[in-house]
Parts: C-alpha cells; sequence; structure tokens
C-alpha cells in the first residue's frame, strides 16, 4: 500500500479530489446520474483492462458477466426476498464462477479464437437471459427490483457508494500491478515463452485474470440492477461490450489509469451525443455506434498505446528535456567557471 | 419425415450462407493472416447498397451489379488504407481494429438507412416450390445455386489459374513470393477484394428471403467465423463442409429444441468445438495459429 501511494500518491489526491467535487459542481440529478453510471462502467473497465493490458487476451463478451451479475443480484433479491447486500455478493461469485469455468475452458485459446469464444459466450448469455422467461422475466425484463438504502437512497449517496467501489477496485488493480503479480503479467505481455521459461505458470495468471474482470463486471452488474430498479436484457449485449472495449483502448490498454480515464472520457462523449442529438434533428441510429467504431480504429492506428500513456511519455519527455537543458546549463557554468580558474 | 427433410432443407440454405461467408475470413486470412471481422457488414451493406439503390428506381439487375462493386470497392480501400497502415499491429490490435471498422460500418448504415428492416424482392416470383413433401421457396434454389457457383468459381481460381497460385505463395511464404516477383500488398487487396465480392452477392441473394437491416452482419459473421473455426482456419474446403454442417445443425435445434435458442445453439457448437478440438474437423492447414 506505501509504495503506492509513493508512486501514484500525487495522482490519486487529484483522483479523490475530482471525485468527490463532481456531484456538487454538477448539482443537477441528471448529471449525478451520468455519474453513477459512469461509475459503474469504470468498475467493469478496470476489470477488462486487466485482462486485455496485464494478461494479454481480449474479451468480446465483458457485458456478459456485467449482465450475469445484475441479474443474480435481482432474482435473489425480488424472487427470493434476500437483502441486497447478499445479492451483491452472489453477484461477485456467480460471474466469478462463469469466468472460471469460460476461462479454464479456453485458457489455452490465443487470439482470434479466444475474441471469438468471449463473443460466442456474450451472445449465449444474452439469449439466454432472453428466454429463461421464468425467472428472468425475458426480454420484459424486471421490475421492482429492491434499491440500495445507503444513507437513504438518495442519488448523492449512491454516487459516493458506487465510487466509493471504484476506489477499491483501481487501488486492489493498482496493488496488483505493483506486486509479484503484476509483473509475472507484465512479462507475459511482453512474452510467454520467456514468461514460462521463468516459472510463471502462463495460464494460471491468465486463469486469474480473467476471473478477477469477471467478479468485477459482475459488482458492478449487481449495483446496476439496485441503482436501475429495472432490468432487461438489451444493454447486456455486443454494443455494450464494444463500448467497454472502446473505453480501455482509448485509455491505453496497459494503464490501470487509462481504463478510468478512457471510461470518463467515453461517458463525457456519450453524454454529448445525446445532448448534439436533440440540437441536430436529422440524427437517426446509432451515432454513438459510427464514434466508438471511428475512435478504436483511429485509435489503433494512429495511437496504439493509448491516450495516457502517450500523455505520460510527453510529460517524461518534457521532465527529461527539462532535466537535461538544467544539467547542461550547469555544465556550461562550470566550465566557464574553470576558464575563469585558469 | 417430410419434417426432417424441411428442417435439412432450411439448413442447407443458410448453411451455403455461412459457406461464403468462412470462405471469404479465410481468403483475407490465409494471405494475410488477418481475420477480418468486418466480414459480415459485406453482406449487409451488399443486401442494403441494392435495396437503396432500387429505391432510386434503377433496374433489380444494375442495382445489385453496382452494390457489389460498391462492397468490393470498400473491401479494397479498407485494406489499402487501414489494414496495410498498420501491418506490424500484434494480433490484438488487428481484432480490436477489425471489430472497429465493422462497428463503424455499422453505425454509418443505421445513421443513412435508419433501423428499419428491409425486404427485397425475389429474384424470381413468392411461390414455394414443393419437392416431395417439402416446401422449398425459389429463392432458396437462387442462394444454393449462388452459393455453389461462387464456391466453384473460388476453388477454379485458388487451383487453376496462375493468379491463384500467386496467392497462394503470399500465403505459404510472403518473402520468397516477393521474391518471386509477387506483390504480397496487391495478393491482399485482391483477397479483400474477392471478399467483399462474395460477400455483397451472398447479401443481395439472402435478402428477399430474411429481411435486411443495418445490424445483420454481426450473427453472419460469426456464425461464418464459427464455420471456419469448425473446418480448420485456413481449409476453405473444410470450412464450407462445416457451414453445410452448422446450417442444418442449427435448423434441426430450432426446429426440435427451441427457435429462440437457435443462435445459441450454433455458438455453444462453436464453444465446444474450440474446448476439443481447436484445430477443427477437418485441421488447420495454414502456420500460424489463431494469428499468433
Amino acid at each position: 500500500m506505501k509504495q503506492i501511494i509513493d508512486k501514484w500518491g500525487k495522482s490519486i489526491g487529484i483522483y479523490l479530489f475530482l471525485m468527490i467535487l463532481f456531484p456538487f459542481v454538477m448539482p443537477d440529478e441528471y448529471y449525478r446520474s451520468v455519474g453513477i453510471i459512469i461509475g459503474l462502467q469504470a468498475i467493469v473497465t478496470i476489470g477488462l483492462c486487466l485482462v486485455m493490458g496485464l494478461a494479454g487476451q481480449i474479451s468480446l463478451g465483458q457485458a456478459s458477466f456485467w449482465g450475469i451479475g445484475a441479474y443474480t443480484s435481482a432474482v435473489l433479491t425480488t424472487k427470493y426476498g434476500l437483502p441486497p447486500f447478499v445479492g451483491l455478493i452472489a453477484a461477485a461469485v456467480v460471474p466469478g464462477l462463469f469466468a472460471f469455468i469460460l476461462g479454464r475452458a479456453i485458457a489455452g485459446l490465443q487470439g482470434y479464437y479466444l475474441a471469438m469464444a468471449t463473443l460466442a459466450f456474450g451472445y449465449i448469455v444474452q439469449i439466454g437471459i432472453t428466454e429463461w422467461e421464468s425467472v428472468t422475466g425475458g426480454a420484459n425484463g424486471m421490475i421492482s427490483i429492491p434499491q440500495m438504502t445507503f444513507f437513504g437512497g438518495s442519488e448523492l449517496s449512491m454516487y459516493f457508494l458506487i465510487w466509493g467501489v471504484v476506489t477499491c477496485v483501481l487501488l486492489f488493480s493498482l496493488n496488483l500491478l505493483n506486486s509479484r503479480v503484476g509483473r509475472a503479467f507484465r512479462a507475459i505481455h511482453k512474452s510467454e515463452i520467456a514468461a514460462t521459461s521463468m516459472g510463471i505458470d502462463v495460464r494460471k495468471f491468465k486463469l486469474n485474470a480473467f476471473v478477477v474482470s469477471g467478479m468485477f463486471a459482475g459488482i458492478s452488474g449487481g449495483l446496476y440492477a439496485h441503482y436501475m430498479g429495472i432490468l432487461d436484457p438489451q444493454p447486456f449485449g455486443l454494443h455494450e461490450s464494444i463500448k467497454f472495449l472502446t473505453m480501455v483502448v482509448i485509455g491505453g490498454m496497459t494503464s490501470i489509469w487509462g481504463a478510468l480515464i478512457g471510461t470518463i472520457l467515453i461517458g463525457f462523449i456519450s453524454e454529448g451525443l445525446i445532448l448534439l442529438g436533440e440540437v441536430v434533428p436529422g440524427l437517426q441510429g446509432d451515432v454513438d455506434t459510427i464514434v466508438f467504431g471511428a475512435i478504436l480504429v483511429l485509435i489503433i492506428m494512429f495511437m496504439p498505446e493509448g491516450l495516457v500513456p502517450r500523455i505520460r511519455a510527453a510529460f517524461e519527455k518534457g521532465q527529461a528535456k527539462k532535466a537535461k537543458a538544467m544539467a547542461d546549463d550547469a555544465q556550461r557554468k562550470q566550465q566557464v567557471e574553470r576558464k575563469a580558474a585558469t | 419425415m417430410t419434417e426432417l427433410l424441411q428442417y435439412v432443407a432450411n439448413g442447407l440454405v443458410s448453411g451455403g450462407i455461412y459457406a461464403i461467408v468462412a470462405v471469404g475470413f479465410i481468403t483475407i486470412y490465409n494471405v494475410s493472416k488477418v481475420i477480418n471481422l468486418a466480414q459480415g457488414e459485406f453482406l449487409m451493406l451488399g443486401g442494403m447498397v441494392t435495396v437503396a439503390l432500387i429505391g432510386m428506381n434503377l433496374p433489380y439487375g444494375l442495382a445489385a451489379l453496382l452494390a457489389i462493386l460498391l462492397v468490393t470497392l470498400i473491401g479494397v480501400l479498407m485494406q489499402k488504407y487501414v489494414i496495410a497502415y498498420v501491418k506490424k499491429a500484434n494480433p490484438i490490435s488487428l481484432i480490436i481494429l477489425t471489430i472497429g471498422i465493422s462497428t463503424l460500418i455499422r453505425g454509418i448504415a443505421s445513421f443513412i438507412w435508419g433501423k428499419d428492416a428491409f425486404a427485397l424482392e425475389p429474384i424470381t416470383s413468392n411461390e414455394p416450390i414443393s419437392i416431395g413433401g417439402v416446401m422449398i421457396a425459389q429463392q432458396s434454389i437462387w442462394i444454393l445455386a449462388a452459393v455453389l457457383i461462387i464456391l466453384f468459381l473460388l476453388w477454379y481460381l485458388m487451383d487453376k489459374t496462375i493468379l491463384g497460385k500467386k496467392i497462394n505463395a503470399c500465403s505459404v511464404n510472403p518473402m520468397a513470393a516477393r521474391l518471386m516477383g509477387i506483390s504480397p500488398t496487391k495478393m491482399s487487396m485482391l483477397a479483400f477484394a474477392i471478399s467483399g465480392a462474395t460477400g455483397a452477392i451472398a447479401g443481395i441473394v439472402i435478402a428477399p428471403l430474411s429481411v435486411t437491416s443495418y445490424d445483420i452482419g454481426v450473427l453472419l459473421g460469426i456464425k461464418g467465423f464459427s464455420a471456419a473455426i469448425l473446418g480448420g482456419l485456413g481449409n476453405p474446403l473444410g470450412a464450407a463442409v462445416a457451414a453445410f454442417l452448422l446450417g442444418i445443425v442449427e435448423s434441426l435445434g430450432a426446429g426440435y429444441i427451441s427457435s429462440g435458442m437457435k443462435d445459441a445453439i450454433a455458438f455453444l457448437v462453436l464453444i465446444g468445438m474450440l474446448l476439443i478440438k481447436p484445430s477443427g474437423i477437418f485441421g488447420e492447414r495454414s502456420v500460424g495459429k489463431g494469428g499468433l
């Protein structure tokens, strides 16, 4: 923990400051709810970032774990009357189990096979939710899911609950990144063969990353269900999975901060597009789909490492330049002094 | 018995479409080691552009021809300006890139044509023909005919012509091919053109049978890819056979189990196959594994 504060103390400080400030700068209930949704998405994308950036895998079905979590908690609390807290624990465990089974099955797969297997899994889950009408309510969905009664259950308290979870997930992931596990992951990402020969159990690490990402998505899904109060299978499909993918890719696959910043950025872009849709009457269809697709293509073409690592590199380059200029200055001064002495 | 035959007949028709998509995937994969996840969008564009052009009072044949040319052009441009640009990217980036292209095309389609489904007139009349009690739409026969002609032409091109030998040379060893004066870049472009054209034709012939809309490409793409994996990635003949099998299994599942689960059945087959034998029924033919 101490190491994290040493390394990222400044970033964490800025993050906490902005996070706490946001709902008070935007006192409008609508923007608070936007903030809540962005927080929920951030929990998923930080998990996805562990899978993509660290383990070097890809998941095109992340929204399915989100959906499994949401429906697990919703069904347990609505049909069986369990408290939301228990539902949330189940919402982490059940998608984790699914991720374990799927991850175990596909641990040997790579590249395109993995992409397709997770994509297919996403479809199966969405179809399963739609078809299992007796439990999930089918395409009509579920209503009157109990709300969370966290400090009165107002929009503001929900905001802090969810961003509290985001903070925990963020710190957990940063800690992971800075530990032996994180170094092992980076080794896998660079070269699996080299990592294996160094004694890293690549399969196990990949599986762990996959399970953790499934659990994060599940927790977020459970919170989503209790926040919304209603559920239908529509948001748990490919569109959402691609949105998560875009968020991770734009921020930078290899950076946890990138996932967070990418999520916030895409959240704002989505809101901007909604506003634009109100101003420009001719906008029909999925304008956001066009934007996400374009972002994915442009980022991979021109900035494959993503925004955050790029900015950090530019910043460090600037620092280095400054340091070099100072060093040069000092050297010149020394030379001048030496000349004066002789 | 008639019921069973009916399901098999339906399965053959959808299987034929999957076969075209699968062969399109493999044509590109063999030459450039890229899995073009936007393959399904070629089908969608073929159908939608034809509908749009007919809406502008162009005759059926001309509209279809223009649509095929346009989609072919899109395929070539995609290769030239996007895929070729990131040649050295790792497989994950390439997956994200082609997913991005497919998302972009889908978004633009929904922007231009909206989210409604469109129907295209069948090539000949709507009356189904009865063969031994099995009802077959006339359009189905057109589909099967188109599929078989395309598969035959592709086989002829790849196995019997110099051009096909050049394409094969690039897939076996691009460096050696280049030394022999064959340009892998050009062959890649050709592969995208072939995939675009065959995809567009498939999209046009299925449009009258199942309505066409901006989002049909995703499912068709995934199922075609499933077939390509089932048959063994890189093996066109295996992929075509696997595609027909997939179509039949899916149709039987929809008929006897539940029509809502139709798509899930195809994907369960895919995941099962990946677990048991990732190299496919007929074995992987090309070298690289899943692009890695």
